[in-house]
């Protein structure tokens, strides 16, 4: 069982738990500090994950997990740059180091309700939700959030209300002085019929020192609600980033996502769980990611098909450079129950160094008889006969592979509905591949 | 303009050119016929610049530049242009920027600054026209879900924008109806000038009876076997490509 990487941070963070969850005491629920308490003695056994691990097959944190990483403290957050999106219509809630900055933040429209760590904690329907979706049994990493987070809130949007206009949470860290840790959690709670927009993006302007973020966020969308996620990650080099995102969807719901990683993040994991939990569903998903350099990024997605007539389509696509990786795991459960399932995933890489490595593994697990399921995996390279047909027009070899390449992520960039959020992504996306002057759209 | 000599080429050691001369000069449109498997599409291939085609022997000049020592990038601002036979769907690549970029890279080759959009967008509507191709298509992907015909206007509408000296049209008349065909030929007959010239490869005489060309060869075997004026089509479409077979294998 000991296969975990049980190094200087592993021991400093067993030896500094008692005396943090002392000083909790009297803010904490007993619930919540039991929680803390069995996931603190998970993380205390299997240490942090391996490439012996399943799950951990193609990412090794041993890089990540400097020995002098240290449980984030309080920063001075007054000049920080709030990572507003231009042109978005939106209400900007800003989270510094996963903390609520109320002063850098706007007013929350009718129907959506904001809480932070204290009022999330001072209300028990809260309290005792955290770590009830995300369980962390054989996850250390979601286990080490549950011990460890200082910081959680709340997002709730109220039965019927139907909030137009997008909540943008902007997931700010600033400039840090040492290598930290920052480990801290969101609750997203849709209630029935309600539709609202939260896009987040996950910023720092850049990073002298290593900062590791633990993020989890839990998710109800309850029956009818309809609820469009957005995760953008802008995170320089040196941010390594690991998020356990769990969704539950009740009858008739639709949750869509989307997961953009067009950053210069060092490593990136993502373990998104969507649980269908009744009947009629609907979950969209599409990712996108360009990697250069050394980047890491590895999207494990899990589909829990627990009931009849639910339909989700999932599509990740990414181009590879230089001696990066990624990883694709998409992972599709159709319970006994689960008849009549729509599930389509495809997962395409453009692997353009020799020096790249993709691992691509749809996983479907399929014990019901009468559903529709399909999955593709491809990994490929430039297609010759594009760029020949491009370069007898006059555009350059260089060129003409952005051009390919910008229209291979474009593809899925076109599903963001949101225009001026589309414009955006397109702009980081331009910048990643240096094609300011070369448009596709 | 075109100049042509001895030139041979082989894929995968396969040998398909076999020594071919073609002289084209400034004004001029040369049709070149022959059979299936002929080596016309290669010849058209290894002028554009494809890589897999490997030019073993001869030379190829376009107004004394070499084009065969070229990207085929550098060849396209040198002034030549391939209409392809089967022209590339590239998903997620709106024709229109294609078109702008692709237009603003000659540009700057030749020394001109980049056209304003508004400039751009006229200058795209009148050779639009010249096409008849529909808006919705020029501002969709590019060729993505377009008609057999709607590609192949789409190769003379570029053709048009591009403005080359040398435009060499791969059976673009091939899978046309004949209103398309009719508005393909009405382009280039608009297009041609004293100082532009046309190589247009077809395996019919049909497309040539709306583009009157100066000369017409015949290539078999990886050769132009026949050099000859518009009337050389003519009798070919009557006594079919086994009087040239059979003339070049000696039977008649």
């Amino acid at each position: 069982m000991k296969q975990g990487l049980y190094n200087n941070f592993y021991r400093y963070l067993i030896d500094s738990f008692d005396k943090k969850q002392a000083a909790l005491t009297y803010i904490e629920s007993v619930n919540l500090t039991a929680k803390r308490n069995e996931a603190f003695s998970i993380f205390k056994e299997m240490g942090f994950p391996t490439r012996k691990y399943e799950e951990w097959k193609f990412t090794s944190l041993s890089a990540a997990l400097k020995d002098e990483l240290q449980l984030m403290i309080e920063h001075d957050h007054s000049l920080i740059n709030t990572n507003r999106i231009h042109s978005l219509d939106a209400v900007h809630l800003v989270l510094v180091n996963g903390r609520f900055a109320p002063e850098l933040s706007d007013a929350l429209p009718e129907g959506i309700t904001f809480y932070d760590t204290q009022a999330t904690l001072a209300e028990s329907r809260f309290a005792d939700k955290i770590s009830t979706l995300a369980t962390e049994d054989d996850a250390p990493m979601l286990a080490l959030n549950t011990a460890f987070f200082t910081e959680v809130s709340v997002l709730q949007i109220a039965a019927h209300a139907i909030v137009e206009k997008p909540v943008h949470v902007s997931h700010v860290f600033t400039v840090n002085d040492i290598a930290e840790f920052v480990p801290y959690r969101m609750l997203v709670i849709a209630e029935k019929h309600s539709e609202a927009t939260i896009i987040e993006t996950f910023h720092s302007d850049s990073l002298v020192h290593p900062l590791f973020v633990s993020y989890v966020c839990e998710q109800e969308v309850h029956e009818s609600a309809v609820l469009h996620t957005h995760m953008i990650n802008t995170l320089p080099e040196n941010a390594y980033f690991v998020q356990h995102r769990e969704v539950f969807q009740y009858r008739n719901s639709v949750l869509n996502n989307s997961n953009i990683a067009l950053s210069d993040v060092t490593l990136l994991r993502n373990d998104l769980n969507f649980q269908l939990k009744d009947v009629g569903t609907e979950t969209n998903l599409i990712g996108a990611y360009i990697l250069t350099g050394d980047q890491h990024v590895d999207n494990h997605t899990l589909v829990d098909h627990q009931s009849p007539n639910c339909n989700t389509n999932e599509v990740y696509k990414g181009i590879l450079l230089d001696t990066s990786h990624a990883v694709f795991n998409g992972k599709v459960f159709v319970r006994p129950d689960a008849q009549k399932t729509n599930a389509f995933q495809q997962n395409n890489n453009l692997l353009l160094s020799d020096q790249a490595t993709v691992n691509s593994k749809p996983q479907l697990e399929i014990f019901a008889d009468d559903v529709k399921c399909s999955h593709g995996s491809t990994i490929g390279q430039i297609n010759e006969d594009a760029l020949f047909y491009l370069q007898t027009r006059g555009i350059g070899e260089e060129a003409a592979k952005k051009l390919i390449m910008q229209s291979f992520i474009f593809d899925v960039i076109l599903r963001i509905k949101i225009e001026s959020l589309q414009d955006y992504v397109s702009d980081l996306l331009n910048k990643k591949l240096n094609t300011e002057n070369l448009t596709v759209v | 303009m075109l100049n042509i000599t001895n030139l041979h080429s082989s894929i995968e050691g396969k040998k398909i050119l076999k020594g071919i001369d073609l002289k084209v000069n400034a004004g001029e449109i040369h049709a070149i016929m022959g059979p299936n498997g002929s080596g016309k599409s290669t010849l058209a291939s290894v002028l554009a610049g494809k890589a897999e085609y490997e030019v073993t022997e001869g030379e190829a000049f376009l107004d004394g530049k070499n084009l065969l020592e070229m990207a085929p990038e550098e060849r396209a601002r040198e002034g030549l242009f391939l209409a392809f036979q089967y022209p590339v769907e590239i998903p997620g690549v709106s024709n229109i920027n294609f078109l702008k970029t692709a237009l603003t890279e000659i540009r700057a080759h030749r020394g001109l600054p980049e056209l304003t959009s508004k400039e751009f967008l006229k200058l795209l509507k009148d050779k639009q026209e010249l096409v008849e191709l529909k808006s919705s298509l020029v501002n969709r992907s590019l060729n993505e879900g377009f008609s057999g015909g709607e590609k192949k206007r789409n190769e003379i509408l570029q053709l048009a924008m591009l403005d080359p000296k040398l435009a060499i049209l791969d059976e673009t008349d091939s899978g046309l109806d004949i209103d398309a065909l009719r508005i393909v030929a009405s382009g280039v007959n608009k297009l041609r000038t004293e100082n532009n010239a046309f190589v247009i490869i077809t395996h019919y005489q049909r497309l040539l009876d709306y583009i009157i060309p100066d000369f017409v060869h015949i290539l078999y075997d990886g050769r132009i076997i026949k050099s000859g004026t518009k009337e050389l089509a003519l009798e070919l479409e009557e006594k079919g490509y086994d009087w040239i077979t059979q003339h070049e294998t000696g039977t008649v």
